[in-house]
């Protein structure tokens, strides 16, 4: 019997689309089509839930079911037992690794619970392409508050009482860009959306794109109204062809709702929005060289000693802030600035989403109150390291951000805290390493990325950067010496003062960072010739422990080269000529016998 | 309005850059990518100069920074010189060959490490722009800054012969290291991969241009243009100037 109407939302982000999510939710529209269900449950292709590892996800309304993993042979079963029998499903629900139990509705799971959904308070819940949904939520009821009973200086007061700071970055104070580009007459004014998206491990942004392009669309019409502009562009970066789909639905159903357009809701405003496609530059995503892409010009950024909201979009006061920034507008408006400041720590209102990669149990997309601690993010969110593995720091901001060393965990994830120590917020990537991740390598990574994407326009990013890469890479080789770290510093600190933009200004916070934590670890390379994280190939070897080793044989099995030998429950042996120090063995050994040791000196003579 | 560089107070008009200022006053500020009467680009960074801010100082490229009534500059404080140090030294490990920045080397006594130096490297471009800004100005737009990062490069579109490049030169001309190859030899000029036809001085007969250039000027100027190199146009308005003013003197 089933007397309620239910909901079945399916995600359909890009993570769950990969996973084949679309076929589940066709699956589900074709096997209610004429069937003779008594109430038919509404089906939804929602935005993506955060969890991606985990997908494809299916939620049950209002029963607050949620499965994951879903395949779309387990739809008859799910309209049999869940829709019809009110029951639920136990294999396809959520796994709880910290309190190892399953768990009927995400929302309990500790990836969730400690969330508090501003930005992403939609996704997930509503169909991108549906307005009505939207609107159901309380979309555009922002909107009209601000057009029928605010005037715009209002409009910008309660955005500055609000102590928002752009999520792009940089954490500039929202209010005060707004408050300083209305001052301006110099007529057109232009509102801009950075949707260029390009940290390694972010997805916040396209997220909200792709899962509630509405609120985006609101936020910037707001904006437009208090700084008196009527032209607004959003740049969306040319690999988020999803994002740019939902986005053009929900501009087209906007302006057919009378939301965009001439003559807004008979008010007499006028505000219409286009969609530029990035370039597939990383640097388009700062702000000048943005504006310089949509102008036509080659991505390259200026000198900006005279802001952008003077002079920004074909010389013209323009606004440009992030999607996350402009997706807390809406509610800001609707629910005041003080509720706002409730959320997060004194200049530090709100909340951040943080996309949460690398090396622990839980990854995926979280929305924080600022404010708290990067220990609660890793291990009562994240649920701790894989294998529980040593924690060795965490990376934030992208390649542009810096090193947060383990003696930081209690540090408060916030604009000012993260700057104090030398890393920023960034676009809010948080990658967590272990102690099997090479600092000195991972510097190297982040340096190889920017010397390609560095726009190449002044010398100390271009060639400092390059510089700095091939310094790093002598070193991972073996070929270091003691001096290279006084360069490494000098160079750095040129890099950071002399850049053009905040690509090049920011680039050498890695090495920096890392040279300043983890000092050792690079001597480490240089004098002992030894990786202690085992990455560094050249500064590697492996061996086995003979007091220790259980003679499992399970290292034995995993070599792929055959160096390992050894007799049944007895220690076995590696073969040092034979090894390609894949590290397989100290993977997978269960008595941890495996030690990792230095490279051979004797090569290194050069 | 007032600037004071290096404690001297000095007149600024409106709307100038500090760069600007500093040439009307001789104050020497090293640049690699300025040139007058074009508008700064801040690619070399090395007229980095030190401005006061409040009780902060910040770094800032002269090339492209307004100048403001009150300012004060530091154009050579300890900070301003160690990155120019390094801003020459990462220049002399991309174009280690190249005699203009081998000098500006010896000139601020940068080493770079031996083991750091590719002495093999051949290339002369670091990428200061002026010869585009040049093309630019011209209204050719032949050339133009292609790719990013390390593999950025002044090129034609797709590195194929230009059909806008007139062969004027002019790319060359203000190049400061002489990385643009230009020769002349037979009657034809070759610059980026293509042919010109060279055309002669009407009076001493020195191949001096090319026929797209000239009538590149000649389309602008909607006349045709006498063919005359520029060391006989000025004798020849030397002996005009004295025709004229005979009578004076």
């Amino acid at each position: 019997m089933n007397e309620i109407k239910r909901k079945i939302l399916v995600c359909c982000g890009t993570g769950c689309l990969a996973n084949k999510s679309y076929d589940v939710y066709t699956g589900f529209l074709d096997k209610l089509k004429g069937s003779d269900i008594e109430v038919v449950p509404e089906v939804k292709a929602t935005g993506c839930n955060g969890l991606c590892e985990k997908g494809p996800v299916v939620k049950i309304l209002p029963d607050e079911i949620s499965y994951f993993k879903v395949k779309s042979k387990d739809v008859d079963e799910i309209i049999s037992k869940t829709i019809l029998g009110g029951q639920v499903i136990d294999r396809l629900l959520y796994f709880d690794t910290k309190d190892k139990k399953r768990l009927v509705s995400h929302k309990d799971a500790n990836f969730y619970r400690h969330q508090h959904k501003i930005a992403l308070r939609n996704i997930g819940e509503i169909d991108p392409k549906d307005i009505e949904d939207y609107k159901a939520r309380e979309g555009y009821k922002a909107l009209q508050k601000v057009l029928f009973e605010m005037t715009p200086d209002e409009v910008i007061s309660q955005i500055e009482k609000s102590n928002l700071r752009g999520r792009g970055g940089a954490g500039f104070p929202t209010g005060s860009k707004w408050r300083t580009c209305s001052k301006y007459n110099n007529d057109p004014k232009y509102v801009v959306c950075n949707g260029d998206e390009g940290d390694p491990g972010a997805f916040m942004d396209r997220s909200i794109m792709e899962g509630d392009p509405n609120t985006v669309i609101e936020g910037m019409i707001i904006c437009g109204y208090a700084i008196n502009s009527n032209r607004g562009f959003l740049y969306i970066r040319d690999e988020y062809q999803l994002a740019r789909k939902n986005m053009q639905v929900a501009i087209d159903s906007a302006r057919a709702h009378g939301f965009l357009g001439k003559n807004i809701l008979q008010t007499g405003f006028d505000f219409d929005l286009e969609i530029v496609r990035g370039g597939g530059a990383f640097v388009c995503g700062e702000s000048s060289a943005l504006m310089a892409s949509i102008e036509g010009h080659v991505g390259e950024p200026r000198a900006k000693y005279i802001r952008s909201v003077e002079r920004g979009l074909w010389d013209k006061p323009t606004v440009l802030n992030n999607v996350e920034t402009w997706a807390n507008i809406p509610p800001i408006i609707l629910k005041g600035p003080e509720w706002f400041k409730t959320i997060g720590r004194d200049k530090n209102s709100g909340t951040k989403v943080f996309s949460l990669v690398g090396k622990v149990k839980n990854t995926g997309l979280v929305e924080i109150p600022m404010g708290t601690s990067l220990r609660e993010l890793v291990f009562d969110i994240g649920g701790g390291i894989i294998k529980d593995r040593p924690f060795k720091g965490v990376q934030t901001g992208g390649p542009s951000g810096g090193c947060i060393p383990a003696d930081y965990l209690d540090i408060s994830l916030d604009f000012d805290s993260l700057s104090r120590i030398g890393s920023m917020m960034g676009s809010g990537g948080v990658i967590v390493m272990d102690d099997t991740t090479c600092m000195v390598d991972l510097a190297r990574y982040y340096m190889e990325f920017l010397s390609e994407e560095s726009c190449g326009k002044c010398t100390t990013c271009r060639e400092g950067i390059n510089t700095l890469l091939n310094i790093l890479n002598r070193i991972t080789l073996g070929q270091g010496k003691e001096e290279d770290l006084e360069l490494l510093e000098s160079l750095s600190e040129t890099i950071k003062e002399a850049s053009l933009c905040g690509l090049g200004k920011t680039a050498p916070n890695p090495v920096m960072t890392t040279l300043k934590y983890f000092r050792n670890e690079y001597l480490d390379h240089i004098v002992n010739k030894r990786c202690p994280a085992g990455v560094c190939k050249n500064l590697t070897s492996y061996s086995i422990e003979e007091e220790v080793c259980i003679g499992c044989g399970a290292c034995a099995k995993k070599c792929p080269v055959g160096a390992i030998s050894g007799e049944v429950k007895k220690p076995h042996f590696i073969d040092r000529d034979k090894c390609i120090k894949c590290g397989s063995c100290f993977s997978v050994c269960p008595s941890g016998a495996v030690k990792i040791g230095g490279g051979l000196i004797e090569s290194y003579s050069k | 309005m007032k600037v004071i560089v290096n404690n001297k107070v000095y007149q600024g008009i409106p709307g100038e850059t500090l760069m600007e200022l500093a040439k009307r006053y001789r104050i020497s500020i090293p640049n690699l990518c300025h040139k007058d009467g074009m508008e700064g680009q801040g690619r070399c960074r090395l007229c980095m100069v030190e401005v006061k801010e409040g009780s902060k100082t910040r770094i800032v490229s002269s090339c492209v920074y307004p100048i403001k009534d009150g300012l004060e500059v530091m154009t050579d404080s300890d900070k301003i010189r160690a990155i120019r140090k390094n801003i020459i030294l990462l220049l002399l490990l991309k174009t280690p060959n190249n005699d203009y920045i081998k000098s500006l080397a010896e000139e601020y006594g940068v080493r770079a490490p031996e083991r750091y130096m590719d002495s093999s490297l051949q290339e002369n471009c670091i990428l200061c722009g002026l010869c585009v800004k040049a093309c630019e100005k011209l209204g050719t737009s032949a050339i133009s800054l292609v790719n990013r990062g390390t593999s950025k490069k002044v090129s034609t579109p797709y590195d194929d012969p230009s059909k806008d490049c007139i062969g004027c030169g002019a790319c060359a001309d203000v190049c400061p290291t002489k990385a643009i190859r230009m020769t002349d030899e037979n009657g034809i000029r070759r610059i980026w991969n293509k042919d010109f036809k060279l055309v002669r001085c009407s009076v001493c007969g020195k191949a001096y241009t090319t026929e797209e250039a000239l009538k590149f000027i000649e389309s602008k100027l909607g006349d045709e243009e006498e063919r005359i190199c520029e060391g006989c146009r000025k004798k020849n308005i030397g002996v005009r100037f004295k025709e004229s003013y005979k009578n004076y003197f």
